[in-house]
């Protein structure tokens, strides 16, 4: 077989076709050092601290090059194992894969080979359960009829069964020599991710005959990964091999998306940037008006060596600037990166943890699909939902039926489950006529006809044949639940549909006879269409056309009936927040189907704009169509499903007030819920708030957003977001997928950019998903899709209340006290330093010795604020759970928003003031020792570094508010190591130390009174202004969550009882 | 149900075979493969962060204790240390004789062989009692100028014959002086102090010489483990193949008589080597012990002090001091610490007191303003 792919020109070009080896992993054994640090080092950040290392190997640096080597080594490490773990899993996968066994004919013998040495035009056969080697074109299959069922779950996560269909002129070679006599060339598409498109054509030799050409679609092609299902073997040709396939295409990773709080942390780096690049500049130019006199530049005491005198100014001038960087450059520590890392992905665990989030009905929790996000959560401003399956159980019930103006009722239908005393039908206005017994008939069948429902075939799983009488209990499959509601409610009056069998579909009908209708075409379901049309042949002869679609989408195309009663009919139920759908049919003469037939072949065939040509043929089918009725099916809404918008930040009045707006106006817009999206926009937080709501569809909307081309075209957009933005609730039904993420991206790229959540969980939310800031997937009924593509996923809509309100409020104080609490600690590190240049002649002396900046960020600050931002619980969730008012706090980046960036920073310079100048006038020029000896400079840098590193650890501590054992075990213990280490660290003589300057420093010091009175007092002066800070606002003007703080503390006594109490007792009340 | 069972399978096998491509996969897709039982998460404190915990608020009521026992310790503490800064006793003289009156003056430019020797009396008009501390103090000597401060070899001091013969790199260019290394090398070792000061009381018409101790004012670690002469006997043999900084007039062998104050371990030289913090400092240079409890070491009277000055700061606009000093549990004069704590200490009081103010006053609008939320 020839398979060549084909070109938008038709033009045949020679190609190369890859073997069928997955290479998933990125490394090779041999290039996984350089490759990994290449990509390692293009993040800006490691290039700077590689940069910063590279000057201090260079040139001649106050600090050695190990205090930024060190921490530089363990990041670039660590994360090089981590990799380098990964990829070595991946590579056992693409082995495993790769060599897995597959069966392939070869000279009319079916031959075992390992997967990897498939090759375009490959003859495969696929056993039931296999999944398919790479991706073929469907020949052969040993059922009669040339389908086979694929479930593609691993895919795109829907786990039903699809039928798939051999090409006609092939689907009767069943043995290995038929298929090796074939000949064929496929022309096809170039490789492309869309798992749902396929165009191509294959061209079957038949001995002298012309070729004959049939159209390949996506029904045609095995995907890579789908597996087969209730089909005994099936033989196909390779076509898409290896990294070609659409599974491999579809393995790129998703565009990254940034948090808020990760964009001011770049902004606040910047900053630190500048103010480092300005420390340098303004010492290096001091320096070199400082050393203007001789005798300063360079004493009898302190000489040159001839190569430093002769070297140039300019240099000498660049090489003091990049002297001053790199000792100042801990400003930017390398470990903040790694902290934020691992509180990301630790902190990620707490979510996946949390029980309150686990449904026990499906055994599911949420899933993490990224933890870059988790903070994201805690800043959300407007939830998009959709109401299918998302707000709604998605749990179908199938409620009455119209027909020609008669409501029938059958009692008791429930999705899945044969209730004893079903079966009956009430009639409600009967007057059937004759013409009505006959359109009744007509439409139970056309409902058992026009679906593409699957029956589980239970016969071959089970290996039992049960008799056709049984097949009552048998189940249908499919991948929208509304299909299985009606088929399940046209069983419960009278029409039973058996299955699929030979492009033959068999009904029972209500005397127990079995009906077969031969399936002619389908003319599939879109949702830009939003219909579905079958074209069977009666075993009479007699060929219909089934129609059944969304009223708006059939009403049009209506001829004949009794449109008036099923419209009133339709709407009533609509109001009563039903779905509907409305059925007609037409019938042909084989003139005219054969009519439609070519038009459809000549649109499946053609290669280019397929899609495009198909609409338009369908569309030319579906007219003049005859009405026969309606149907009402149910869609549960989920239980505590609509509680959102309280967490959107508002009074409880606000919240009461749109709770019913929202249950009303849900009754009445979910007309057509198979499309309905319900936004609903944050209820802004003036006070004059009053709670309108806008309802909106598709269409409408579809206006809106469409580009004027008078030059206007912003002005409706505009208004309309004017008008959304001050509704509190807006209602969008009928919407398409890609509208859904229009509206998205409308109020995201909106004046004040907020931050937008998107939840869904369907194949067409999953556009939604990616375009908001957050996206979460319900994994739910209609597929994994959504769960795949989200952000986060979690098994229930009500679970979002506690993801939002509490673990994103967690996640977001949390990690912005982290990022504040850095940059803090490192100015008050570095700004003593800044000083101390000063007064050593701008000479780049460190204050502090070499062990204690390497140490500082990775040992004696890291523990306690990592624990902190993975601990800390300023409320308890309880508490953010029940007041949702206390989410408005941190809205809006509230806590890394100028003002508390430079209040961070400020306390860090004056902290930074008070060490180096209580240290400077304690210590200038006098003794502190009970003997009578001096200290030197190492043991002022040891006073500074010690009540730097109390003193940030302390502030820390002030700043807790949730002290578990872990909190007390780091933050006592981290001090604890700082005195142990120093007392090490000055108690030896170093033998691989060059230098002992730190010798029996520490211990001197310690050994001196007014040094213990020095540290506990700039302690306590750098501790108050916070304290003071704190204590004034909280008393002045205090936020709701420290209001919240406050009453709780008030019944602490009592809140222990009860906080043992519900934990004891949670496993049952959740 | 069953069909939704049969689909969780599915994808949960689907999930394990395939790795998921991305730079940041959360812990969700490595619980994935683990299959549906280990989903349930554990009930544990920990997990469910529900760990018992303290939870302390920074309230003005719990704040307003600390800052009234803060000022209540903070302030006799201060007054203490002031109190104990005040009575110590504290004397010092420029000899630097830059002044034209001053005796000094005329060893700015000395050229002669002989050094010059100059001296300068004064007058203690409150008597110094117990051990009395002589320092000499510097002015504008940047000892903590980074191409200063690392211009030593410690290996070589810690007596190490191959850092002896072969000094540090960092003491460049006072590592070798032709051929031969500096012993001890660098630019500390080089500046090394070397006025000789003595101090006689007058009584009347004659010189009565107050004896300096030499011993103890460098640290006892520093004399007896971090500085050590290499091995061997002899000094002058240990020292062979090596030769004097340039500044120096004497080999480091030769420093003082008593050998166990002489090479590196002379305790002059280790107080040198101790770099100072700042450009002004004092380095502790010889002590005078006490005479009894009845005589104060140093009675009130006339002195002299005789000055043999050889190291010049002139050219770098330096001073050199003479500082007598005593001291107490707390070193020697500082008065900051004293008025730090009791000013620290007082504010915190007026702080105390401002905040209960504001607790009064505000507490009960911030209640009354709890009820309606």
């Amino acid at each position: 077989i020839d398979i060549s792919l084909n070109l938008c020109a038709e033009a045949y070009i020679p190609q190369k076709y890859p073997d069928n080896r997955i290479v998933s992993s990125k490394y090779t054994f041999w290039n996984f050092i350089p490759k990994n640090l290449f990509e390692q080092f293009r993040r800006i950040a490691n290039f700077y601290f590689l940069i910063i290392f590279l000057v201090q190997l260079i040139i001649d640096t106050p600090t050695s090059p190990v205090t930024s080597g060190l921490p530089l080594f363990f990041v670039i490490a660590v994360t090089a194992i981590k990799q380098g773990y990964e990829d070595w899993l991946r590579h056992k996968a693409d082995n495993a894969m790769n060599q897995c066994p597959v069966h392939f004919i070869q000279h009319g013998k079916l031959v075992r080979k390992q997967s990897r040495n498939l090759r375009v035009g490959d003859v495969v056969m696929v056993n039931d359960g296999e999944t398919f080697p790479c991706d073929l074109i469907f020949l052969s299959s040993s059922r009669e009829d040339g389908t086979c069922y694929v479930t593609t779950a691993s895919l795109d996560g829907e786990s039903s069964h699809k039928t798939y269909y051999a090409v006609q002129e092939t689907k009767g070679f069943q043995t290995e020599e038929e298929i090796d006599n074939l000949h064929a060339t496929v022309e096809c598409e170039q490789p492309q991710p869309d798992l749902y498109k396929f165009v191509g054509r294959i061209h079957v030799y038949q001995e002298r005959n012309e070729p004959v050409v049939r159209s390949l679609g996506s029904e045609n092609l095995l995907l890579r990964g789908a597996s087969l299902k209730n089909t005994e073997k099936i033989f196909g040709v390779a076509i898409y091999t290896g990294m070609e396939t659409k599974m491999a295409l579809n393995y790129q990773s998703k565009s990254q998306k940034r948090s808020v709080v990760e964009k001011s942390m770049n902004v606040f780096l910047v900053v630190y940037l500048c103010i480092l690049i300005s420390k340098a500049l303004i010492n290096t130019i001091l320096k070199y008006v400082w050393q203007s006199d001789p005798f300063r530049d360079e004493p009898w005491f302190n000489q040159k060596t001839e190569s430093e005198r002769q070297r140039n100014l300019f240099l000498k001038a660049f090489t003091d600037f990049l002297a001053f960087m790199v000792l100042f450059n801990y400003i930017i520590p390398v470990s903040m990166y790694v902290t934020v890392e691992m509180q990301k992905f630790l902190g990620s665990y707490f979510l996946t943890w949390d029980e309150d989030m686990f449904d026990e009905e499906t055994g599911e929790g949420p899933l993490v699909n990224t933890s870059d996000l988790n903070e994201e959560l805690g800043q959300v401003e407007y939830i998009f939902t959709d109401k299918t399956g998302t707000l709604t159980e998605n749990n179908m019930e199938f409620i009455e039926c119209c027909i020609e103006g008669n409501v029938y009722v059958p009692h008791v239908i429930c999705n899945g489950q044969i209730l004893p005393n079903s079966g009956g039908i009430d009639m409600i206005d009967s007057s059937p006529g004759v013409s009505g017994k006959e359109r009744e008939e007509l439409f139970f069948r056309a409902l058992c006809l026009c679906h593409t429902v699957q029956v589980k075939d239970d016969v071959l799983v089970d290996g039992q044949k049960k008799s056709p009488d049984s097949s009552r209990s048998c189940i249908y499959i499919s991948s929208s639940p509304d299909e299985v509601a009606l088929v399940e409610g046209i069983q419960r009056l009278g029409f039973t549909y058996l299955r699929l069998k030979d492009n033959h579909m068999e009904i029972l009908n209500r005397d127990n006879d079995i009906e077969r209708y031969e399936l002619l075409d389908t003319l599939s379901f879109d949702s830009v269409r939003r219909r579905m049309s079958v074209i069977v042949k009666s075993a009479s002869g007699d060929i219909y056309l089934f129609c059944k679609g969304a009223d708006s989408a059939i009403f049009p195309r209506v001829s004949e009936g009794k449109i008036d009663q099923v419209r009133s009919r339709v709407e009533r139920n609509a109001v009563e927040g039903l779905r509907t759908l409305c059925v007609a049919y037409k019938k042909c003469t084989q003139e005219e189907y054969d009519e439609i037939h070519e038009l459809l072949h000549s649109a499946k065939v053609a290669l280019q704009e397929r899609e495009k040509k198909l609409a338009e043929a369908y569309d030319q089918i579906e007219t003049n169509l005859i009405l026969l009725g309606a149907t009402a099916v149910e869609d549960r809404l989920q239980k505590a499903g609509i509680k959102v918008w309280v967490l959107t930040g508002d009074k409880m009045e606000t919240a009461t007030t749109l709770f019913k707006l929202l249950k009303t106006s849900l009754r009445v817009l979910s007309k057509d819920e198979d499309l309905a999206f319900i936004f609903y926009v944050s209820c802004r937080l003036s006070n004059d708030l009053q709670d309108f709501g806008l309802i909106i569809d598709g269409a409408a909307l579809s206006l809106i957003m469409k580009p004027r081309q008078t030059g206007s075209s912003g002005n409706y957009r505009e208004l309309f977001l004017e008008i959304c933005r001050n509704c509190s609730a807006v209602l969008c039904c009928r919407m398409a997928p890609l509208q859904k993420a229009q509206i998205v991206k409308l109020i995201k790229l909106s004046k004040e950019h907020p931050i937008t959540l998107a939840i869904g969980d369907g194949a067409n939310d999953v556009s939604m998903i990616l375009e908001a800031h957050v996206g979460i997937g319900i994994i739910g009924k209609e597929g994994r899709q959504a769960a795949r593509n989200s952000d986060y996923a979690i098994p229930k809509f009500k679970h979002l209340k506690k993801m939002i309100l509490v673990h994103g409020h967690f996640y977001y104080i949390r990690i912005s006290e982290l990022v504040q609490y850095f940059f803090y600690k490192n100015v008050c590190f570095i700004f003593p330093q800044f000083l101390y240049q000063f007064f050593c002649g701008f000479s780049q002396q460190p204050l502090y010795d070499t062990a204690y900046l390497t140490l500082y960020n990775i040992s004696f600050t890291s523990l306690p604020i990592l624990m902190y931002s993975l601990m800390e619980q300023h409320v308890t969730s309880d508490m953010l759970k029940r007041d949702p008012s206390l989410y408005r706090d941190i809205a809006k980046n509230a806590l890394l928003r100028w003002r508390v960036f430079l209040y961070w920073t400020f306390l860090g310079v004056f902290d930074a003031l008070v060490f180096f100048f209580g240290a400077y006038l304690m210590l200038e020029n006098t003794t502190v020792t009970i003997n009578g000896q001096v200290f030197g400079n190492w043991t002022f840098g040891t006073l500074v570094f010690t009540v730097l590193v109390f003193t940030v650890t302390l502030k820390l501590a002030l700043d807790t508010h949730y002290w578990t054992w872990i909190n007390h075990f780091v933050i006592w213990g981290s001090l604890i190591f700082y005195i142990i280490f120093s007392l090490l660290w000055g108690g030896i003589i170093w033998p691989f130390l060059s230098y002992q300057r730190m010798y029996f420093v520490f211990i001197q010091m310690l050994s001196s009174g007014p040094a213990w009175l020095g540290i506990i007092l700039l302690i306590i002066v750098s501790l108050l202004p916070d304290i003071l800070k704190k204590v004034l606002c909280r008393q002045l003007w205090p936020t709701a969550t420290e209001r919240t703080q406050t009453k709780h503390q008030c019944l602490s006594v009592e809140q222990s009882t009860i906080f043992m109490l519900s934990q004891t007792s949670s496993s049952l009340s959740f | 149900m069953a069909i939704n069972y049969n689909a969780k399978d599915e994808v949960d096998g689907g999930h394990g075979s395939n790795l998921v491509v991305g730079s940041h996969t959360g812990p969700g897709n490595a619980i994935g493969g683990s299959g549906p039982k280990s989903r349930r998460p554990d009930n544990t404190a920990f997990k469910q962060q529900r760990l018992p915990a303290w939870q302390p608020i920074l309230t003005a009521g719990t704040v307003l204790p600390a800052f009234f026992i803060v000022g209540l310790i903070f302030i006799p503490i201060g007054i203490g240390v002031f109190v104990t800064s005040n009575n110590i006793r504290e004397f010092e003289i420029d000899y630097t004789g830059t002044d034209e009156k001053d005796p000094c003056n005329k060893c700015l430019f000395w050229n002669d062989t002989k050094p010059c020797i100059c001296e300068i009396n004064f007058t203690l008009e409150q008597p110094f009692e117990g051990y009395v501390f002589m320092y000499y103090g510097l002015s504008n000597f940047y000892q903590n100028h980074r191409r200063y401060v690392k211009s030593r070899d410690d290996s070589q001091l810690n007596g190490d014959t191959d850092s002896l013969k072969n000094p540090s790199k960092e003491c460049e260019p006072y590592r070798k002086d032709g051929d031969k290394p500096i012993a001890p090398c660098g630019a500390i070792a080089n500046s090394m102090f070397n006025d000789t000061l003595e101090l006689f009381q007058m009584n009347e018409s004659s010189l009565i010489r107050v004896p300096l101790h030499k011993k103890g004012i460098a640290w006892w670690t520093d004399k007896n483990v971090k500085f050590r002469n290499p091995p061997g006997g002899n000094l002058s043999e240990v020292f062979k193949g090596t030769t004097k900084p340039l500044n120096w007039p004497k080999p480091v062998y030769e420093l003082d008589e008593d050998p166990e104050n002489n090479g590196f371990i002379n305790e002059d030289f280790i107080v040198w080597m101790r770099t100072a913090a700042l450009p002004t400092f004092r380095k502790l240079y010889r002590l005078i012990e006490k005479k009894g409890v009845l005589h104060p070491t140093l009675p009130v009277g006339q002195y002299l002090l005789r000055i043999t000055y050889n190291y010049p700061v002139h050219t770098f606009d330096g001073r050199k001091r003479m500082i007598l000093s005593t001291i107490s549990w707390m070193g020697g004069k500082n008065p900051f610490l004293g008025i730090a704590y009791i000013t620290v200490g007082s504010i915190c009081f007026l702080l105390g007191v401002v905040l209960l103010v504001i607790h009064h006053k505000y507490g009960n609008r911030n209640n009354s303003a709890d009820i309606p939320n």
